[in-house]
């Protein structure tokens, strides 16, 4: 799913990315951990094609990153949801036509798109607000829009940015719940946290530690280290 | 496909609405744009208009005695209209010159007690037309028009010519450069004030690359919308010129300058529109990129 060799991303003389490396295969739970500034975000965004990579090899849902251009770049991020920290919803249009953009973009009938939305948001227990506009739902409503809108594609794999950081720890759960939901049917998932309690909440999960850019620990090759535990 | 491309397209301007202050304000910037660059261009083409009527052309104002015979004067306006180079001769009898007074100063007085008994004098403007051959002729007809019978004055201005010639070398020379610059100046104004006002959009350009909108997906809409503000702009700016214009047509209609304001020719006003309209959608398309 993922195939990544000696990745890297500088901002000017600064690397935030150095020589990172990892394969991800399909169905994995990955979590990203590491302080502020230790290239979490970088590397979510190098995944998607939002930045582009300096050096180093990368491999995503078959698209080499290196040589992606133009609309490839729209039909790489056709296979992946990617979920923020800070939503990313528009917040004038309501929760279902945030949800249908997604489908929208495909050029799917309007009824398979009336379909899917509904059981999306259904799945996720905001169906009741379908016709509220985001900028009146709650944050835990608006995340759960923001998920709803990447998991209703069907991706091959889901990129999650911080995605409980603005949450209270009672609904970080009950959204962990539902990505867990979603990898139990196969989904990969990446999520950046640097809040350790999401660990435990998916003990199967592996773990990659970054500092400084770099990959200091990955939890399928030796063991987390004190103070990085489940 | 051509059914999609609409529907993106009314929606760029459906969601124009969502964010209506911006888009309001660009809107209003660009009414007065195209209300100021209208009225510049109103204000040249009117000269140009009134310089190329009179190019080649003398009026002459020949004022009657009051006690003259009318009919001895209608004898003379028919036979003015015979003269050679004489290109039109408006007339007014003495109760149709107190009529168009009347009317110029206050067209609800009542003077129809004065019919019969006008005190203004019979009146012919004779326009002719001088070729560039026989500069001489004004004079030569000027004389002959004083020794009509019974003329009392005749009012001709010698230096209306050379003024013509002058003004339109001087248009011809510097209309179309003063047209390019405020063509210029108008585009860079309507131009950013749009460009700012799709900032506005940016966030759902994001959203939409983000869950993989290809790149015409994403413009089209957005070009539609900052097409339509430049649309909408320059039509409340030429209806506001139109109204303009309709105040002031017959402000300068009277003698002896005889000088109505038209509005733009239809081609210019287009052109206006057509111009505005399609930096509205080059400055979205620069936004979005």
């Amino acid at each position: 799913m993922v195939r990544l060799t000696r990745l890297s991303y500088n901002f000017g003389s600064v690397w935030a990315l150095k020589d990172v490396t990892f394969n991800l295969g399909k169905g994995e739970f990955l979590f990203l951990t590491g302080p502020s500034g230790a290239g979490k975000t970088t590397l979510l965004k190098l995944l998607y094609a939002a930045l582009p990579m300096s050096r180093g090899a990368a491999e995503v849902c078959g698209f080499d990153l290196a040589r992606l251009h133009g609309r490839h770049v729209s039909l790489l991020r056709r296979q992946i949801g990617v979920v923020f920290q800070d939503f990313k919803i528009l917040p004038k249009k309501t929760a279902f036509d945030n949800v249908a953009l997604a489908l929208e973009v495909r050029g799917m009938a309007k009824s398979l798109i009336e379909r899917r939305v509904r059981a999306v948001l259904r799945v996720l227990k905001i169906e009741d607000k379908s016709y509220v506009p985001c900028e009146r739902l709650s944050g835990g409503e608006q995340q759960r829009v923001a998920i709803a809108r990447s998991v209703v594609v069907n991706p091959s794999l889901i990129l999650a940015d911080e995605p409980t950081g603005n949450l209270d720890p009672g609904l970080s759960r009950r959204l962990m719940d539902v990505f867990k939901q979603f990898h139990a049917y196969g989904t990969t998932i990446v999520m950046a946290t640097h809040n350790m309690d999401m660990l435990a909440m998916v003990p199967s999960a592996r773990i990659i530690h970054l500092e400084g850019g770099r990959i200091t620990l990955d939890s399928s090759e030796q063991q987390p280290p004190e103070g990085v535990h489940r | 496909m051509i059914g999609i491309a609409l529907r993106l397209a009314l929606r760029g301007v459906r969601d124009l609405a969502e964010h209506p202050w911006p888009h309001t304000f660009a809107c209003i910037a660009v009414t007065l744009a195209a209300f100021l660059a209208g009225l510049f261009l109103l204000f040249l083409t009117n000269l140009d208009r009134e310089l190329h009527a009179r190019h080649g052309q003398v009026q002459f104002q020949v004022y009657w005695q009051p006690a003259a015979e009318l009919a001895g004067v209608q004898n003379a306006w028919q036979e003015l209209r015979s003269w050679p180079g004489v290109e039109s001769v408006r007339t007014y009898t003495p109760d149709e010159a107190l009529h168009e007074l009347t009317a110029s100063l206050d067209p609800e007085a009542e003077l129809g007690w004065l019919k019969g008994k006008s005190p203004l004098p019979a009146t012919a403007l004779v326009s002719l037309a001088v070729p560039d051959n026989d500069p001489d002729r004004p004079k030569i007809v000027y004389e002959r028009l004083k020794a009509l019978p019974d003329v009392a004055e005749v009012h001709y201005n010698p230096a209306q010519m050379d003024m013509a010639r002058s003004w339109l070398a001087a248009s011809q020379r510097f209309l179309w450069p003063l047209i390019g610059l405020l063509g210029l100046v108008a585009g860079l104004i309507v131009g950013n004030t749009i460009k700012l006002s799709q900032v506005s959009r940016l966030d759902e350009v994001d959203i939409l690359r983000l869950v993989g909108a290809r790149q015409w997906y994403i413009e089209l809409p957005m070009l539609a919308g900052g097409a339509a503000q430049g649309l909408a702009g320059s039509i409340l700016g030429l209806g506001l010129l139109k109204l303009f214009q309709l105040g002031v047509a017959n402000l300068l209609n009277v003698p002896p300058l005889f000088l109505s304001i038209e509005f733009l020719p239809w081609i210019y006003a287009l052109g206006l529109a057509a111009s505005l309209t399609l930096v509205g959608l080059l400055s979205s398309w620069v936004a979005v990129r």
